[in-house]
């Protein structure tokens, strides 16, 4: 394909990326040195990096950013133990019986997750099965705070994206080299030495795309954790996302809220940019 | 991996699977179960499994006021609806061109969704159901007409311009919604187009673009390339190549992505969130419901939230092998 023909093709494309996400990436750039909000929406006023001064001394910024890495810290790891065996397990069956699984198993990844979170928040209103349920196991009664608001927003993020990790490890599975296998049975090699010696190494690669990605969505969470805060009224379980929204839509600050967002994507682009290189060298070859 | 095949074995691997399965079906079972309750039912401290089924939360969720023959309007347009997902469901059988009979029966549901209004009238659960469709459909053709053309074009083009303009893209699949989500408010709030359906549909055009052209590429890369080239050789020039020789051949992969971008808009939050006020889809809608310290609320989520996820396991159902094939091909080329 000739340079011409291929920017006429891509060029609707091109134009409406650039139009939507390169120029509101320079104005939230923009934004982020003015103090602005509903009121001077038409005539923001320049303040320089007060924003950012004032994010790096909010204490609720802080404490927002602890509560996303701690997030990030037990749900990443979760996805991948957790899709990782299931898989395993779901390899083990086949036909008819495995798509059946399959559906089961995907079927939380594929609704919308604001309705996700309203149904798995369903279970623990003072009326729900699993509050009964853990005041039959515990004997106390089940309490909202901000303790348990954060352990039910992490329980709800692995339950939500576990199915991705198992469709990719299960996919993976399916590429196994037959071979490989074989020769283990023959020297003796136990299931647990062959998933130690010969699974986990092939799909290394898929792993390190699962952590990649994953780390990045997590940093990003945003709907379950806006649903499942309003069970705490003194709403103090925000992550950075939630908080970004609080101080633009409720507090109004959006020049600050804006300053907050670009801290966000720089912190994104810590992680991205080793790997883009990758994506770049392996796209370069690829030609 | 080579199978267990001892019998404890076996039961364990099925009892893991059921127990996984069970861990994921809880929340779908019991907020169906609390949408069928009385108040009364759905607030006993202890659950209550058997019960007195009822339809009220989802007459109230849907409808303002019953008409006075509202019994047979319901029926009348519940055996349309039905009648139409049949012929769908089973057009290759019927010896007419099966295009014809999708065609029809998605005028047939617009038609529906016309009629019903003008004979009950609804609550404003309905108006939102409309705009999650207005907003999905279309953000679904713009999304995929001009994807398709940077997919094919991404496929084919060997330059370093293209190669650009994919790791660009998979950086902005990765930075944050509210980035981009806030100068778009701006943007709105100077132009007065905040709470229109237009800005909706172009801004998720445009934060879904990364990921359409992405996996649309992938699709075309493995349409050979003698196909075009023949085609070509005979006269058509590449546009019209493209319509009539790539795409047909690259149609199941266009599906899929199709299926995918209906997903990411049905979906959203945050963005419709914040660029509405009042013409909210269905997940913003819904939200509504569970912030209210009303607790009579919680029936009607529920109810709302099973009526929202109803027409997503339907397309589903239509689409699945799209779907697990879309899902595998993004994973394994990572």
């Amino acid at each position: 394909m000739k340079r011409n023909a291929f920017f006429a093709f891509a060029s609707p494309s091109i134009l409406i990326m650039f139009a939507l996400m390169v120029l509101p990436l320079l104005m939230a750039v923009f934004l982020s040195f003015q103090y602005m909000t509903f009121r001077n929406i038409t005539s923001p006023e320049f303040v320089g990096l007060r924003n950012f001064i004032e994010i790096f001394e909010d204490q609720r910024f802080w404490r927002s950013f602890e509560f996303t890495a701690l997030y990030i810290a037990i749900v990443v790891p979760s996805w991948v133990v957790i899709g990782f065996v299931v898989a395993l397990f779901l390899d083990q069956v086949s036909g008819l019986v495995r798509g059946v699984y399959l559906s089961i198993f995907l079927l939380p990844f594929i609704i919308v997750p604001i309705i996700g979170t309203i149904m798995f928040k369903q279970l623990w209103e003072p009326s729900g099965l699993l509050t009964w349920l853990y005041q039959q196991i515990t004997g106390a009664r089940f309490r909202v705070n901000e303790t348990s608001v954060k352990i039910l927003i992490i329980v709800f993020g692995i339950w939500y994206v576990t199915p991705f990790t198992i469709v990719v490890y299960f996919a993976g599975f399916q590429t196994l080299p037959v071979e490989m296998f074989e020769a283990a049975s023959i020297d003796g090699a136990t299931r647990m030495q062959k998933i130690r010696h010969i699974v986990i190494p092939y799909v290394s690669s898929l792993t390190i795309f699962i952590l990649l990605f994953s780390i990045m969505d997590s940093y990003r969470v945003f709907d379950s954790v806006f649903v499942l805060s309003e069970l705490n009224p003194q709403f103090k379980a925000d992550t950075v996302m939630t908080y970004t929204f609080l101080t633009a839509m409720q507090v109004q600050r959006l020049g600050k809220a804006n300053a907050m967002a670009i801290i966000t994507v720089i912190g994104i682009m810590v992680v991205l940019v080793p790997f883009l290189y990758l994506m770049y060298k392996e796209q370069i070859e690829e030609r | 991996m080579d199978r267990v095949t001892s019998r404890p074995g076996r039961l364990f691997v099925h009892v893991v699977l059921v127990l996984f399965a069970v861990y994921s079906l809880v929340p779908f079972f019991w907020t169906t179960l609390q949408s069928f309750k009385t108040f009364k039912d759905a607030f006993s401290r202890a659950p209550i499994f058997i019960f007195q089924p009822t339809w009220k939360n989802y007459q109230e969720v849907w409808i303002r006021s019953l008409p006075d023959a509202g019994s047979s309007v319901g029926y009348v347009i519940l055996i349309a609806v039905l009648i139409i997902t049949c012929l769908m469901l089973f057009a290759r059988y019927i010896p007419v061109n099966p295009a014809w009979i999708y065609i029809g029966g998605l005028i047939g549901y617009g038609v529906l969704l016309w009629a019903i209004p003008q004979s009950v009238y609804m609550a404003k659960y309905y108006n939102y159901f409309i705009n999650t469709i207005i907003v999905t459909v279309f953000t679904i053709i713009t999304s995929i007409s001009i994807g398709c053309l940077a997919g094919y074009a991404l496929a084919r083009y060997a330059g370093m311009a293209a190669v650009v303009i994919l790791i660009a893209a998979l950086a902005f699949r990765a930075l944050p919604r509210l980035a981009f989500v806030l100068p778009y408010f701006w943007i709105g709030s100077l132009t007065n187009l905040l709470d229109t359906h237009i800005l909706v549909i172009i801004a998720l055009v445009a934060v879904n673009q990364p990921f359409t052209i992405w996996m649309l590429r992938s699709f075309f890369m493995e349409v050979p390339k003698d196909l075009e080239e023949s085609a070509m050789v005979d006269g058509a020039n590449r546009l019209t190549s493209f319509l009539n020789v790539i795409v047909p051949v690259a149609w199941p992969g266009i599906i899929s992505t199709a299926l995918f971008t209906l997903l990411l808009a049905y979906n959203e939050f945050l963005l419709v969130r914040v660029l509405t006020q009042t013409n909210w889809t269905l997940p913003v809608a819904i939200s509504r419901y569970t912030g209210a310290e009303d607790p009579a609320q919680l029936t009607l989520a529920a109810a709302a939230s099973v009526s929202a996820t109803i027409p997503i396991i339907v397309v589903i159902l239509f689409f699945q092998k799209h779907l697990v094939k879309g899902l595998a091909a993004g994973a394994v080329k990572g």
